[in-house]
C-alpha cells in the first residue's frame, strides 16, 4: 500500500467532501433555522441532478448555464414546501414531526420522478466530466475542482448572507429566539421561508455536481440523505462552515481506511467516529452549545 | 369511556383493513405496467380443458433496487406471451400473464407468490429477478408443488438451499469469467498482463465469481496487486477506484452489479489516464444503449463482460425476437438487455415441459425437467443437473468493439470476433 | 321521557354523559379479541393471512417501539437493529444448533428476543448520552453500522446471509401457526405497553417527555429510566424479528437491517397515535395491509409511492397527533357540545315545572 495511493485517498476526500458540503449545506441551514430535520434533502438533490440532466439532453444547456434556471426552480419548490407543510408544525413536537412530513414529501417526489422518468440510471455528460489535472503526480479531475470551487464559494456566500447582512440577522435572531424577533419587528414567516428556499436551492448546485460524478435514479436519495444527515449532525446544526468540515473529515476517513484497510468497513469507522463524537460533544464539532434544550 | 372508543376503532379499523385485503386478493386486481397488454386474469381455477386461457404468474422486481432488470423481464415475459399465443398458446390455451409488484423486497415476494400459487391458483409460475428473492419464492412454489422455473437466481446459494423445484435456465453464475481468464492466460507471454487488480461489490451474484478467475490468473503468472471488496450503498467509487488506478494493474476484472458501477469506475480511471490493458465487469456493459451512454460514448469500446447472450446472436428464434423488441421498443440489437432473453428463455422451457407431458401438472412437469432433457431457448441449449443449474451453455465473453457488443471469447466459437487487445484508450 | 322530568329541588344532573360500565368494555376487548383470533379460521386465503402475518409482526414492532420513543418522547430511529439482530440470532442459532424447522424455532425465536435486549444495553448506553436531534442520528448511525457488521462479519454469512430452516407446515396452513405465535406476542406486548402506562414507571417516562429537566429537577432518574424502557422495547422487536425471517426463510443484511422499517414503524405509531396504546396497533395494521395491497396491485411504483406520500401528507397535517387522539378529540367536542346543549335545556324546562312535566 503505497504513499501515493494514500495521499491520493486524502485528496480524493477532501473534493469529494467539498460536493458533499454542498449537498449538507442546505440541510444545516433548513436544520439550523427552522429545526427542522429535512428528509428530502436527499432526493431534492436528485431532482436538481434531473433538472440539469433535462436541460442539458432536451434544450441542450450546459451544466454550468443551465444552474440559472434550477437554482431558482429549486428555491421555489423550497418556498413551497414550507409554506405548505412546514409551516403547519407546531412548535412542540416540530422536529419530530418533520422527519416524518419530509419523508412523506421525499416520497412523493421520488414517486413523481419515477413516473416521468422511469428507473434507468443516467448522468450527466460535459466535457469536462472526464479530464483533470496534472499536478505534482497526481491527476486530478476537473469535475470535482469545480464542485469544490462552487462548494467553498457557494459556502461562503452563505456565511456572508448569514453574518453580514440584515437579512441574515433576521434568520439569526429568528433562530436564537423566535418570539423576541417578532417583539422587534422581523417577519418571521417570511425569514423563514426565504430561508429555507436558500437551503433547498443549494441542492440544485449540489445535484449538478453529483450527477455529473455519479449515475443515478430517483432511488439515489435514500443513499444520499443518511450521509447528509451524518454530515450535519457532525458538524453542529446550523453551522454552515461546520458542515464544510464535517463533510471533508468524513469522506477523508472514508477513503482513506477504503484505501488502507477495506472499503466495506469505511462507511462503518465513519459512523462509529460520528458516534463518538456526539457522546461527547452532543452539538456537534462546532454547533453552539444548546441555547434552546439541546 | 376513552378505552371503549379506541377498542371501536380498532374493530372499526381491522373490518376495514380486512375488508381491504380480502377485496384486494379475491379479485385478481394485477396489471402489468409498461407494455399495456390487458393481462388482468379471472379469479380462480386453472382450466385445463379446451380454449380457456390460462394464467402464468410471476412477482417481478418494478420498483426498488432491481428495478431496471425487473422491467426487462417483464417485458421478455410479455414478448414470449404474445409470441407464444401467436403460435397456439400452450396446448391450445391462450395464456395470460399475472404480473405483481414485489419493489425487491423478499417479504412482498413471499405475499406475491402466496397469492399467485394459493390465491390466484395460477396453473404455472416463473421466477422474479435475482438470487436474493429466489429462494424465498422457490419455497412458496416447493410447498405448493409447484416447478419453478426462473432465469436470474443463479447464484451459489440458491443451488445450495435444497430445494428440488428450482430450474435455472441461466447459467450459473460462479463460473462466468472462467472464459475469460482462461484467454488471458493464454496469451503469449509478452503479450499477458503482468498485473491485475480485482474489485467486487459485496453481492452473492458477484463474489463467488472472482476468487475462480484470480486462481486461474495467478497460476499463470498474473500477479495480484488489489483485490477489494467494497459495499453495496457507497454512492462514490472515487476511493476504491481511484486506488486501482494508482495500482496501474494490466489487467483489471470488475464485479458489478448494475451501470452506475462500472460507469464511476470509468470515469475515474479516465480521469486518472489509467489504461488496463483488458477490463472486465460483470454486469453492466450488458445492458446495452444505458451502459454506452453512462460511461460516455467511445468509453464502452475494449470493455468486456461475461453473458449467456447478447443482441447479435446468430440463432435464428434470438434474432426474432429481438426483431419483435426492437420494433416495440426502439433501439439497435446492442441496446437489448440481456435480461430480456432471459425472461424469454424461461417462458420457452416452461412451454417446451408442458408440451412434453402434454399438460399442466406440476408434478410432472418437474420431473421431465429433471429428467435431462436438452431443450432450447433463446439463450442457447438448457440442460438441468440435479440442482436445477443449467450447465448445457457455455459462458461466452462479449466485447464492446466499435459501438457493437460482439461475441469474443472463446475464439474458437462460431462467429467470434477477436477481442480487441490491449484495450483502446479512453475517449 | 319521564325520566327526564325534574323537579325544582333536584341537583341537576352531571354534565357528563355516564360512562358505560365496565362490563361493557370489557366486553368489545374480548370481541375484538376473539375476531383475531378466530381470522385465520375464517378467511383460509393464504395471501389474506400471510399479510394478516405481516401485520401482526408490524403491530408488535411498533406497539413496543412506542413503550420507547411514544412514552419517553425520544424518536429512536434505529430499532431495525434489534429487528435485525433478533432475526440473525435466530438463524445463526438455528444454523449451528441445528435446530429444526417449524415449533422448535418458534422457541428459539425467544432466544432472539434475549439477544437484542441484551444488545440494547451497550447501545442505548451509547445512545441516550445524547438528547433531542442528535438522539435521533446517533441512532440511525448505530443502525448503519449494525447493517455494516452484519455484511462483514463471517458468521453472518456476508452477502447471500442465512437461509432458516423450512418449516414443515403444509401448503394450505402454512401461514397459520405463524398468525397464532405472532398474535401471542402481540397480546404480550400489548399487556406490556398497557402496565408501563399505569404504572409509576409509565407516568416518570411520560415526565421525561413533557420536561426532562424539570423532571430531573424533581429527582426522577432519568437515565435508569430511559435504558430500561430503551431494552424493554427492543425485546418484543427481538422476537417478533425472528419470526419474521423465520417465515420469509432467509435473512442477509440489507434485508435485515432496513432503514424503512425504522421509518415505517415511527409513521404507524404517529398515525395512530403517538403515547397511546391502541394507537400504535392502528396504525400498523393500516398502513402494513394498505403498503402490501398497494404493492401487489399497483405493479407501477410510482402511483403506489405517491399514493402513500400524499396519504402521509393528509393524516399528517389534518390529525397531527394521530388518528386515536385526533378522532377522540373530535368525538370529545361533539359530546361536550351535546352535553352543553343537553344542560341548556334542562335549564331551560326548570322555572316552571310545568313545562318540563308536560311531556
Amino acid at each position: 500500500m503505497s504513499f501515493t495511493a494514500l495521499l491520493q485517498a486524502i485528496v480524493d476526500g477532501i473534493l469529494t467532501g467539498g460536493v458533499y458540503a454542498l449537498m449538507a449545506a442546505g440541510l444545516t441551514l433548513i436544520f439550523g433555522v427552522m429545526d427542522i430535520i429535512n428528509i428530502a434533502q436527499g432526493v431534492m438533490v436528485i431532482l436538481g441532478a434531473y433538472l440539469s440532466y433535462e436541460l442539458s439532453v432536451h434544450l441542450g444547456i450546459g451544466l454550468l448555464p443551465g444552474l440559472l434556471i434550477t437554482v431558482p426552480f429549486m428555491f421555489g419548490l423550497g418556498v413551497a414546501v414550507e409554506f405548505c407543510f412546514m409551516r403547519r408544525l407546531r412548535d412542540q413536537d416540530r422536529t419530530q414531526m418533520s422527519i416524518l412530513v419530509t419523508y412523506a414529501v421525499a416520497i412523493v417526489i421520488e414517486g413523481i420522478l419515477t413516473a416521468i422518468f422511469g428507473v434507468d440510471y443516467v448522468q450527466l455528460q460535459a466535457s469536462y466530466v472526464n479530464s483533470s489535472v496534472h499536478i505534482f503526480g497526481f491527476y486530478l479531475a476537473d469535475i470535482y475542482l469545480i464542485g469544490f470551487a462552487l462548494a467553498v464559494a457557494l459556502l461562503a456566500g452563505l456565511y456572508y448572507l448569514l453574518y453580514r447582512t440584515k437579512f441574515g440577522r433576521s434568520v439569526r435572531a429568528s433562530l436564537q429566539n423566535r418570539t423576541a424577533a417578532d417583539l422587534i419587528g422581523i417577519n418571521v414567516n417570511r425569514v423563514r421561508t426565504i430561508s429555507v428556499g436558500i437551503g433547498v436551492s443549494v441542492t440544485a448546485v449540489g445535484g449538478m455536481v453529483f450527477g455529473a460524478t455519479n449515475s443515478f435514479n430517483p432511488n439515489t436519495g435514500y443513499d444520499l440523505i443518511s450521509r447528509l444527515l451524518a454530515i450535519v449532525i457532525m458538524g453542529g446544526m446550523g453551522s454552515i462552515g461546520g458542515a464544510m468540515a464535517a463533510a471533508v473529515f468524513i469522506l477523508v476517513i472514508n477513503d482513506v481506511v477504503a484505501v488502507v484497510w477495506s472499503p466495506t468497513w469505511a462507511p462503518l469507522v465513519y459512523f462509529v467516529a460520528l458516534v463518538i463524537v456526539l457522546s461527547f460533544r452532543p452539538q456537534g464539532l462546532f454547533g453552539r452549545s444548546a441555547v434552546r434544550a439541546q | 369511556m376513552r378505552v371503549l372508543r379506541k377498542c371501536l376503532y380498532m374493530a372499526l379499523a381491522f373490518a376495514v383493513a380486512g375488508l381491504v385485503v380480502a377485496c384486494g386478493s379475491s379479485s385478481n386486481s394485477s396489471s402489468s405496467a409498461a407494455a399495456g397488454s390487458p393481462s388482468s386474469s379471472s379469479s380462480g381455477s386453472s382450466s385445463k380443458s379446451g380454449g380457456a386461457p390460462i394464467t402464468i404468474g410471476t412477482s417481478l422486481s418494478l420498483s426498488g433496487d432491481f428495478s431496471a432488470d425487473g422491467q426487462a423481464f417483464e417485458r421478455g415475459y410479455q414478448l414470449w406471451a404474445a409470441d407464444q399465443n401467436k403460435a397456439g398458446g400452450l396446448l391450445g390455451h391462450k395464456i395470460k400473464l399475472d404480473v405483481l409488484s414485489d419493489s425487491s423486497s423478499p417479504a412482498q415476494v413471499v405475499s406475491n407468490y402466496q397469492k399467485l400459487i394459493g390465491s390466484n391458483k395460477d396453473a404455472l409460475v416463473f421466477g422474479p429477478f435475482s438470487s436474493l428473492l429466489t429462494v424465498p419464492a422457490a419455497r412458496i412454489a416447493a410447498r405448493y408443488g409447484y416447478a419453478f422455473v426462473e432465469g436470474a437466481g443463479g447464484a451459489p446459494t440458491v443451488f445450495g438451499a435444497g430445494l428440488h423445484n428450482v430450474f435455472d435456465v441461466s447459467i450459473p453464475v460462479k463460473d462466468n469469467l472462467v472464459t475469460f481468464a482462461q484467454w488471458v492466460a493464454s496469451l503469449p507471454a509478452a503479450q499477458r498482463p503482468k498485473t491485475a487488480a480485482y474489485a467486487t461489490v459485496n453481492d452473492p451474484f458477484t463474489q463467488p465469481q472472482l476468487p475462480v478467475a484470480q486462481k486461474i490468473l495467478e497460476a499463470a503468472g498474473v500477479k495480484t496487486v488489489l483485490n477489494k471488496v467494497f459495499p453495496a450503498e457507497v454512492t462514490d467509487y472515487t476511493a476504491i477506484a481511484g486506488q486501482v488506478a494508482t495500482t496501474h494493474a494490466q489487467a483489471f476484472l470488475l464485479g458489478s452489479v448494475d451501470v452506475p458501477t462500472v460507469s464511476a469506475f470509468t470515469h475515474v480511471f479516465i480521469q486518472q489516464h489509467y489504461q488496463p490493458k483488458a477490463f472486465i465487469a460483470t454486469a453492466g456493459p450488458d445492458q446495452g444503449a444505458q451502459f454506452v451512454k453512462a460511461v460516455g460514448p467511445g468509453n464502452e469500446n475494449g470493455i468486456f463482460v461475461p453473458n449467456g447472450w447478447f443482441g447479435g446472436l446468430k440463432k435464428s428464434d434470438s434474432q426474432q425476437m429481438v426483431k419483435e423488441y426492437i420494433a416495440k421498443y426502439g433501439g439497435t440489437p446492442s441496446d437489448v438487455n440481456a435480461d430480456v432473453a432471459e425472461a424469454y428463455s424461461v417462458g420457452q422451457v416452461l412451454a417446451q415441459a408442458v408440451q412434453a407431458t402434454k399438460g399442466f401438472d406440476q408434478a410432472k412437469i418437474t420431473q421431465y425437467l429433471k429428467s435431462g432433457a436438452t431443450l432450447n431457448s433463446v439463450q442457447g441449449p438448457v440442460k438441468f443437473d440435479p440442482l436445477g443449474e443449467n450447465l448445457a451453455q457455455k459462458t461466452f465473453t462479449f466485447q464492446w468493439q466499435n459501438g457493437v457488443l460482439v461475441q469474443s471469447l472463446p475464439t474458437s466459437a462460431p462467429g467470434a470476433s477477436p477481442p480487441l487487445y490491449p484495450k483502446p484508450a479512453w475517449k | 321521557m319521564s325520566e327526564t322530568e325534574t323537579n325544582a329541588g333536584d341537583p341537576a344532573p352531571p354534565l357528563a354523559v355516564a360512562a358505560p360500565k365496565r362490563g361493557l368494555t370489557v366486553g368489545v376487548v374480548a370481541v375484538i379479541a376473539a375476531i383475531f383470533v378466530a381470522f385465520p379460521l375464517l378467511v383460509t386465503d393464504p395471501t389474506t393471512t400471510s399479510i394478516a402475518f405481516f401485520a401482526l409482526v408490524f403491530m408488535v414492532a411498533a406497539s413496543a417501539w412506542n413503550i420507547f420513543s411514544g412514552y419517553s418522547g425520544y424518536l429512536a430511529l434505529g430499532h431495525a437493529v434489534f429487528f435485525g439482530t433478533g432475526g440473525y440470532a435466530v438463524a445463526v442459532a438455528a444454523r449451528d444448533w441445528h435446530v429444526a424447522g417449524g415449533w422448535p424455532v418458534f422457541v428459539l425465536v425467544l432466544f432472539g428476543g434475549l439477544v437484542a435486549g441484551l444488545i440494547a444495553i451497550p447501545v442505548g448506553l451509547v445512545a441516550l448520552r445524547t438528547r433531542r436531534h442528535t438522539f435521533v442520528v446517533v441512532t440511525i448511525a448505530i443502525f448503519f453500522i449494525f447493517q455494516l457488521a452484519a455484511f462483514n462479519l463471517s458468521f453472518t454469512g456476508g452477502t447471500s446471509g442465512i437461509l432458516l430452516p423450512l418449516a414443515p407446515f403444509s401448503a394450505a396452513n402454512f401461514n397459520t401457526p405463524f398468525y397464532y405465535v405472532a398474535l401471542v406476542i402481540l397480546i404480550l406486548t400489548v399487556v406490556t405497553s398497557w402496565l408501563v402506562r399505569r404504572s409509576r414507571f409509565g407516568l416518570q417516562l411520560l415526565a421525561i417527555r413533557d420536561d426532562e429537566d424539570r423532571a430531573l429537577g424533581l429527582g426522577v432518574k432519568t437515565r435508569r429510566l430511559k435504558l430500561t424502557a430503551f431494552v424493554i422495547s427492543a425485546v418484543p422487536i427481538g422476537i417478533v424479528g425472528g419470526l419474521y425471517f423465520d417465515f420469509v426463510g432467509q435473512i442477509y443484511p440489507q434485508f435485515a437491517f432496513d432503514p424503512l422499517f425504522d421509518l415505517s414503524i415511527a409513521l404507524m405509531a404517529f398515525l395512530g397515535g403517538l403515547g397511546t396504546i391502541v394507537g400504535p396497533l392502528l396504525g400498523a395494521l393500516v398502513l402494513e395491509s394498505l403498503q402490501q395491497y398497494l404493492t401487489q396491485t399497483f405493479s407501477s411504483s410510482a402511483t403506489y409511492l405517491i399514493a402513500y406520500g400524499v396519504l402521509f401528507l393528509v393524516v399528517i397535517l389534518i390529525m397531527p397527533r394521530g388518528v386515536v387522539p385526533g378522532v377522540s378529540a373530535l368525538l370529545e367536542r361533539r359530546r361536550v357540545k351535546a352535553a352543553v346543549n343537553a344542560s341548556a335545556e334542562r335549564d331551560a324546562k326548570v322555572p316552571g315545572g310545568v313545562a318540563g312535566a308536560a311531556q
